[in-house]
Formats: C-alpha cells, sequence, structure tokens
C-alpha cells in the first residue's frame, strides 16, 4: 500500500490532487482480510472524466455488494501526476486502499472511445505490469475490458487478457465466480482462459487465428480448438427492472463533467439513426418502470445530495412516460431545489410541455442535433427529421425565453454533396430568422447560435460499417466550405479536428494489426490523444510507419459486402443482412420507420428477447 | 433573519480539497441533512450559506467558520450531529451558535493563527535561530514583489507586508527542521498567506528554508473587538 506520506510529497505539486485521494461520500471500504477476489475498474482518462460514467457506478456497487469481491478505482493520472510518480517510483494505484494494481486479481477497463487506447497501455506501465498479454506471468491480474469499443476488440488484441461483450453486469460476477473457482484447483491461467471462453459473451483472442489474403483483407478467424465458440454472443439483460441499479453514488470531491444524479431510464434506441452504433448494439429497447424510476429519483438525491438529476438514454424523449416522469419529479424536489436536465431530448419528440416544467427552476442552453444540413441528407443516415419540426421546436423555444441554441452536425456522411455541407450554414441562418421575425416585445435575450461540425466516422455493426472516410483533406475543404460562408455575429461555427476523426476511424475499424501501431504510439510517448493539447498527429503516423501499416486501407477504404470483417465473429443481435438492406435504402435515400411503430425485421428479436422486441 | 454561525475543522486528505469544491461540499451535506436552509431567489436559486474565508489548497485547519440561514428554527444539537453525519470524516463541526449579527463572517475576520512547519536547508543554533527572527521582525518594512496579470501583461508591484504579521515565533526546532506559530493579517482588509511569509523570511534572513515541503495548519480565526483580538463564537 502507498502510504499517505509519500503521497503528500507530491500531491501539493499537481494540478487537482483530489483526483487522487478517493474516500469521497458513499465511496467503499471493506476490510482487504475479509475479501478474496480484487477487482480493480480501470478507466482509461481522468477521474473527472472517468466518475461521470454511468457504467463505473453501476459496477462498483454491484460487484461491491458481494462479501468476499472488493472493487476499487483507478483513472489515467494526468501528465503532471505520471512525471511525479515515475520519479518516484510510485506505480499506479487504486483509490479506496492505495494498493498497487499488480496486487490485484483482475483489472477491467472501461473502452468509451478509441482514442483512449494509448492510456490502456500506460496506465499498465505505470502499475509495472508488462503491456503484453504474452509477457505476463501467473502472478499478474488479469487485465481484462468491456464496453461499447469492445464490440471490435481486435485493435487491443494482444494487450487485453479477454473481453466482455455486451452488457457487463451478468457477465462480470460469473467472470469472478469462476475465477473463485479456478483459484481453489491451482491451475494456471491458460486453464482459466480455457475455461472462460466458454462463457457467453467472453471473447479471449489469444485462442483464435486470423489468416489474411495478399490484398490485406482477412482470409478466416478461427478457433484454435473446435471447443471454443466460432461466434462470440452479446450478453443483455433482459428485464431493466430487474437489474440491479446503485442505490448509492459515489460524490467525487471536485467537479465533474456530469455532476450530477444519473437516471437511465431505458437502454437501446428504435430509431434506427444510420451512422450511430449505439442504435444498433444496444438493442433491443428496454426501459424501466415509472415507477422504480421514481424510487430510485428519491433514493439517490438522499444518498448524494445533488442538486440535478439528469434524466439519461440514447432518446430521452422517446421514454413513452416521460411527461408524468417530468413531472412527478419536479413535483417531488420542488423544496428542495433539485433541477432536472434532459440531455439527449431530439427534435422530434420535443415537448413544449417538458421544456416548461424544467424551465420554472432553471434555464440553460438548447441543443439540437439535426445531424446533417439538408432534407436529403437527413434522409440517408434516416434522422426523422424534417426541417419543419426544427423551426417549429425553435421558435417555441425562442418563445419562451430562450436566446442560446446549439446545433450539432456531421461532415463526410456517405452521398454528402456540396449543397448538404451548405445546408449546415442554412439552416444555421434560418434559425436566426425565426428569432427575429419574432415581434420585437417577444426577443428576448441575446441570441448566440452555435453550429457545430464532428466529422463522420464509420463504426462497426451500423449500415455505415462498409463506408470509406473522407480523407482529411476532403475534411478541411468542407471544413473551410463553412467557415467561408457563415460569416455572421450572431452564429459562430466550430469544428472538430479531422486528424483526431481519421485516426479514430483506422482504430475502430482495425484488425489485429493496429494493435502493434497503438503499441508503437504508446513508446512513442502519445497518451491522452482524445485531448487537443496533447494529441500529435505526426507521432501517430509514425508510429503506422514503424508498425508498417496503413492507415489509409482502414479509414478512406471502400469496403465490399463479402469482404469478412475484423468483427464478424461478434454476434450483436442485429444481422449482417439487415445492415446491407439499411445501406442499401440509404443510398436510395428511402427512410426506415422508428421500430417501436413496428418490428423492421434487424434480427434482435429472433436471438434476444426483452423490451419493446416481447 | 435566522442564522447559524458555526465553527469546524478540516484536516488529513480533506486538505486537497479547495475553496469551491468544499462549498459545494457544505450544500450537498446540507441537503442530505434536511436542515431547513434557505435558498436565494431566482433562476439558479444558492444556498444561503458564507464562509469566513478561503482555505489555501493543502493546508489543514481547525478553526474555520460559516454563517447559513435557515428557514425555521431548529434545536443546535440536533444541527451540529445532523450535518457532522453528512460530512466526510476529516470536516467535523465543533461548534455552533445564533447569531444576531447583521454582518456577515466574511467581513469579520480579521487575523489568522498559523503552524508552518518548513524544511532547512543549514543546521542553525537556536540562539541564531531567535536572532534572525527577531531582526526581521525589527526590520521596518518587508517588502515582497507581487504580481497581477493585467491585460495579458504581467504587472509588478512591491508592496510591504509588515505590517500584515502581528506575531511570529518559533515553536519548535531541529537540525533538520523548524515550526513557526504566526498570526497574519487575514480578510477584505489586507490579506497575508503564510506561504509568502515563509519566502520573505529565506529572502530577507540567513534562516535558508526548503520552500517545496511546507506543511502549514490554521489554529484560529480572529475578530476585532474594541481593540481586543478574539474568535468569532
Amino acid at each position: 500500500m502507498i502510504s499517505m506520506e509519500i503521497l503528500d510529497d507530491i500531491l501539493l505539486k499537481v494540478e487537482k490532487p483530489a483526483r487522487y485521494i478517493g474516500n469521497e461520500q458513499n465511496s467503499i471500504v471493506k476490510d482487504l482480510n475479509k475479501v478474496d477476489t480484487r477487482f480493480a475498474f480501470a478507466f482509461p482518462d481522468i477521474y473527472e472524466i472517468g466518475m461521470s460514467h454511468l457504467g463505473l457506478h453501476i459496477l462498483y456497487n454491484l460487484l461491491n455488494k458481494e462479501n468476499d469481491i472488493y472493487c476499487e478505482r483507478v483513472f489515467a493520472p494526468w501528465i503532471d501526476m505520471e512525471d511525479l510518480m515515475r520519479k518516484n517510483n510510485i506505480p499506479l494505484y487504486s483509490l479506496e486502499t492505495k494498493t498497487p494494481l499488480y496486487e490485484f486479481d483482475f483489472i477491467g477497463f472501461t473502452l468509451q472511445y478509441e482514442m483512449s487506447y494509448t492510456n490502456i497501455l500506460n496506465m499498465l506501465d505505470l502499475a509495472n505490469i508488462p503491456v503484453l498479454s504474452k509477457n505476463r506471468k501467473e502472478h499478474h491480474p488479469f487485465i481484462i475490458a468491456g464496453g461499447p469499443c469492445a464490440y471490435n476488440p481486435e485493435p487491443l488484441w494482444d494487450i487485453i487478457d479477454f473481453f466482455v461483450i455486451g452488457e457487463g453486469e451478468k457477465s462480470t460476477l460469473e467472470i469472478l465466480k469462476l475465477y473463485r473457482e479456478w483459484k481453489k484447483e491451482n491451475k494456471n491461467k491458460e486453464d482459466f482462459l480455457d475455461r472462460v471462453s466458454k462463457l457467453e459473451g467472453i471473447y479471449v483472442p489469444s485462442l483464435y487465428d486470423v489468416s489474411y489474403k495478399t490484398d490485406n483483407t482477412i482470409e478466416y478467424m478461427e478457433p484454435k480448438k473446435e471447443t471454443y465458440p466460432k461466434k462470440i454472443k452479446k450478453v443483455i439483460i433482459k428485464d431493466l427492472d430487474d437489474i440491479y441499479y446503485p442505490e448509492k453514488m459515489i460524490v467525487p470531491y471536485i467537479e465533474t463533467v456530469h455532476d450530477r444524479v444519473v437516471l437511465e431510464v431505458f437502454r437501446g434506441c428504435t430509431k434506427g439513426c444510420r451512422f450511430c452504433q449505439a442504435g444498433m448494439i444496444y438493442r433491443p429497447v428496454r426501459e424501466r418502470s415509472f415507477n422504480n424510476l421514481v424510487e430510485l429519483a428519491k433514493k439517490l438525491v438522499e444518498v448524494t445530495g445533488y442538486d440535478e438529476i439528469s434524466i439519461s438514454s440514447l432518446s430521452t424523449g422517446d421514454y413513452s412516460q416521460l411527461d408524468r416522469l417530468v413531472k412527478t419529479l419536479m413535483e417531488e424536489f420542488k423544496d428542495k431545489n433539485v433541477a432536472l436536465s434532459l440531455p439527449s431530448l431530439r427534435l422530434d419528440t420535443f415537448s413544449l410541455e417538458v421544456i416548461e416544467e424544467i424551465q420554472k427552476i432553471r434555464k440553460s442552453g438548447l441543443t439540437f442535433a439535426p445531424e446533417a444540413g439538408s432534407q436529403r441528407l437527413r434522409d440517408v443516415i434516416n434522422k426523422g427529421i424534417n426541417e419543419d419540426d426544427l423551426i417549429r421546436s425553435v421558435k417555441d423555444a425562442f418563445g419562451l425565453g430562450w436566446s442560446t441554441v446549439k446545433l450539432y452536425f456531421m461532415i463526410g456522411l456517405p452521398t454528402e454533396n456540396k449543397d448538404d455541407v451548405m445546408g449546415i450554414k442554412d439552416l444555421a441562418y434560418k434559425v436566426k430568422d425565426v428569432f427575429f421575425n419574432l415581434p420585437k416585445e417577444k426577443q428576448k435575450g441575446n441570441l448566440k447560435i452555435t453550429a457545430s461540425s464532428s466529422c463522420f466516422v464509420p463504426k462497426p455493426f451500423t449500415p455505415f460499417q462498409w463506408f470509406g472516410q473522407n480523407s482529411v483533406e476532403e475534411f478541411y475543404e468542407k471544413i473551410h466550405m463553412l467557415k467561408n460562408n457563415i460569416k455572421d455575429r450572431k452564429i459562430t461555427y466550430n469544428y472538430h479536428d479531422p486528424k483526431l476523426s481519421y485516426l479514430e476511424a483506422v482504430i475502430a475499424r482495425g484488425d489485429r494489426r493496429i494493435s502493434k501501431a497503438v503499441y508503437k504510439a504508446w513508446e512513442n510517448g502519445c497518451r491522452f490523444d482524445g485531448w487537443a493539447e496533447l494529441f500529435d498527429y505526426d507521432k501517430w503516423i509514425e508510429s503506422f510507419k514503424q508498425a508498417d501499416i496503413d492507415p489509409e486501407f482502414y479509414a478512406v477504404r471502400q469496403r465490399d459486402y463479402d469482404e469478412i470483417l475484423p468483427w464478424d465473429f461478434i454476434d450483436v443481435g442485429v444481422t449482417k443482412e439487415y445492415l446491407i438492406k439499411e445501406n442499401e435504402k440509404a443510398m436510395n435515400e428511402e427512410l426506415t420507420k422508428d421500430c417501436r411503430l413496428g418490428c423492421t425485421n434487424c434480427g434482435i428479436s429472433t436471438t434476444f428477447t426483452g423490451g419493446v422486441c416481447k | 433573519m435566522i442564522k447559524i454561525r458555526g465553527k469546524f475543522i478540516k484536516e488529513k486528505h480533506l486538505k486537497y480539497i479547495g475553496h469551491l469544491d468544499m462549498m459545494r461540499l457544505f450544500d450537498r451535506a446540507f441537503r442530505r441533512s434536511n436542515i431547513p436552509i434557505s435558498y436565494s431567489q431566482g433562476f439558479n436559486p444558492q444556498p444561503k450559506i458564507s464562509f469566513a474565508t478561503a482555505l489555501p489548497l493543502g493546508v489543514e485547519s481547525y478553526g474555520e467558520y460559516f454563517d447559513v440561514e435557515l428557514k425555521e428554527k431548529m434545536d443546535i444539537i440536533k444541527f451540529i450531529n445532523a450535518l457532522n453525519n453528512q460530512l466526510p470524516d476529516c470536516i467535523k463541526i465543533l461548534k455552533a451558535v445564533y447569531v444576531e449579527d447583521k454582518k456577515s463572517i466574511m467581513a469579520l475576520i480579521k487575523w489568522s493563527t498559523y503552524i508552518a512547519e518548513v524544511k532547512l536547508i543549514n543546521k542553525m543554533s537556536k540562539q541564531e535561530l531567535v536572532k534572525q527572527i527577531d531582526y526581521f521582525m525589527n526590520l521596518e518594512e518587508i517588502l515582497i514583489t507581487k504580481e497581477k496579470q493585467k491585460k495579458g501583461r504581467t504587472k509588478k508591484t512591491r508592496i510591504d507586508i509588515r505590517e500584515l504579521i502581528k506575531k511570529l515565533d518559533i515553536l519548535d526546532y531541529d537540525d533538520k527542521k523548524i515550526i513557526f506559530k504566526t498570526t497574519l493579517k487575514t480578510g477584505s482588509e489586507g490579506n497575508l498567506k503564510p506561504t509568502v511569509l515563509i519566502n520573505s523570511i529565506d529572502e530577507y534572513t540567513n534562516i535558508k528554508l526548503n520552500k517545496d515541503s511546507i506543511k502549514i495548519q490554521r489554529l484560529e480565526l480572529f475578530i476585532e473587538n474594541d481593540g481586543n483580538i478574539i474568535p468569532p463564537i
């Protein structure tokens, strides 16, 4: 254990030392003599980001409910802390008991975004644990990973011992149960990997072989033994009300990204936007019941003392009882000054009534995500919103006194042309006109419109998984076009760095060979790649060269339908046939309806039951 | 107006929590405790809690103060217990009283007493240390350079801090370290941080100090009453 005296010598020299001390309200303290399995939940980014992640709170409390398991937390130390830790030979430690990570049984990383991968390598290294799986010995912990990016696990195949595909609440307990049995038998790690590979949703990459064709595409991928599963099926929880939801949440001392109670109203999404990975991999939609949510909200406010509840999901406006939930919660908490926020409201479900309820307490800026500038392109991506919806919503909002509007777009979507790009500008100007066409006395506040564009990154398990991403140059052309044309002091145009999106695309659809580039990049000093101030594109390009990899092959190459994709061995329930059909419809600008209105045959209901697909 | 003035300690790892984060911590602790505190009016209602003075990051304190307004009166012992139940182990309410005082605690504070432990670079005899401190305290003026950011430029001004030091004693020392006890001006009429004092001792005397390893504790805050210096409650 690392003593507080040692830490006292360095903590005052770093920015935000409270990131590294633990001991927060509702964090869990256990007697180490009474636990037999120690699990470190590792988030490969800084504390403030990791602590805002709902999955952490769920898994942390779920595992700690078991008397003989102790789950602790660890985050990536910021560079100032890393520097001092290395200088003073302090290994990466858990926040709860300040135990070096190499003493744990498991280190479980959550993969939320590709650009956090180098941090995983760096955290292992900081913990004095060999970065590559094959170099780790019997006494080292198992390094495991889950989360949305684990749906294409291959870019980390030689770092992570095994991956958990799907919703970790179920698998993790099963893994730990198996682990305890295995530990009693005194067998080696290889034996454990063999056994764990038979659990549903577990992928052990070292048990599989991949071979490539001369054109660099995959020839085959197969298990080394007959007994290993050929397909890895994701694990889901059928009924959200049955599944554990924490009645306690750790309350950080310092301000985090989401510093509030998070209430998960449902999982999955029925909209079927064709660019969206979450909308495909988290199917089927499963709602938590109204009564359950109200009870949870009360308990969570009571144990945290937070002054805000965020009603969260992929598309909160779709929650079947949203109006009732909002009204009930507002009434419940009005004396305690607890505000509500609805971060994922969509235009088409944007209800005036809901906004008015929320407005009674606090007024923040409004955010809309039309995603594409033209109706044609919105149809391609199946974002079932039309301009009239947007204009009406914006008009209502202005009428109610809002004056700050943010509009989110993507550039580089499939079939995009110049008119589509300029549509972003047009829409922003139309929103401005809505404001100034209101009668003078209704124009409240100082109008501020922000239009932001991110660069589209094609993701596995979406209808656009075959699409060749725009090149960095194409992205810049489009950005310049918008920059040069949006000239209005009421409208600000922001854009994301295309270079970052390019790398994201390489890794997101990478195969096993990408792992080498990630390793090289880390060796060359890359970490916190998602942070603009530390992102070093040239170092990455150099790393690809050293790993003998052509990043263009992964980012901008259009794939054929019959190509074996690196993630094809994972079964998310949504079939490849459905994805192909959706991609074809996209090219024909055809819409697919919300599947709450009738099944669209994505395949999920044949393999998984639960939620709206019963 | 129903107002309670409370005294609390903040120690151990909680010294790494800055002033703003501590204010949020109290806000949440009050909400969990169900103590009926008052909120300001408007779109973004804020709890009516005010703290005497900001404690620098890394400093432990055994005498911090706050004022809080309540919607209705409650038993003071119940108030203390309810709040302590919701505060982390290293923050503890020691004492609380109802006050009629219209003035906020912030405006009342004039002095702080600190203990500062610093590593010595050179070994010195006690006699010599005392002589050096006497010399320091007898200086007519002690000038320090204060840097201020103004329109992106750094503006340097020299200010005299002698009047801001009321007392400076050597509490203990050995070959490696020295422990000072000092009373320094605090609040809106003038404020001196103990780290600035340590730097000045290093600059103006022969006592050479390792400024990277200063451990500071605040012992008490003081108000002035008819020329007397007394604790706020």
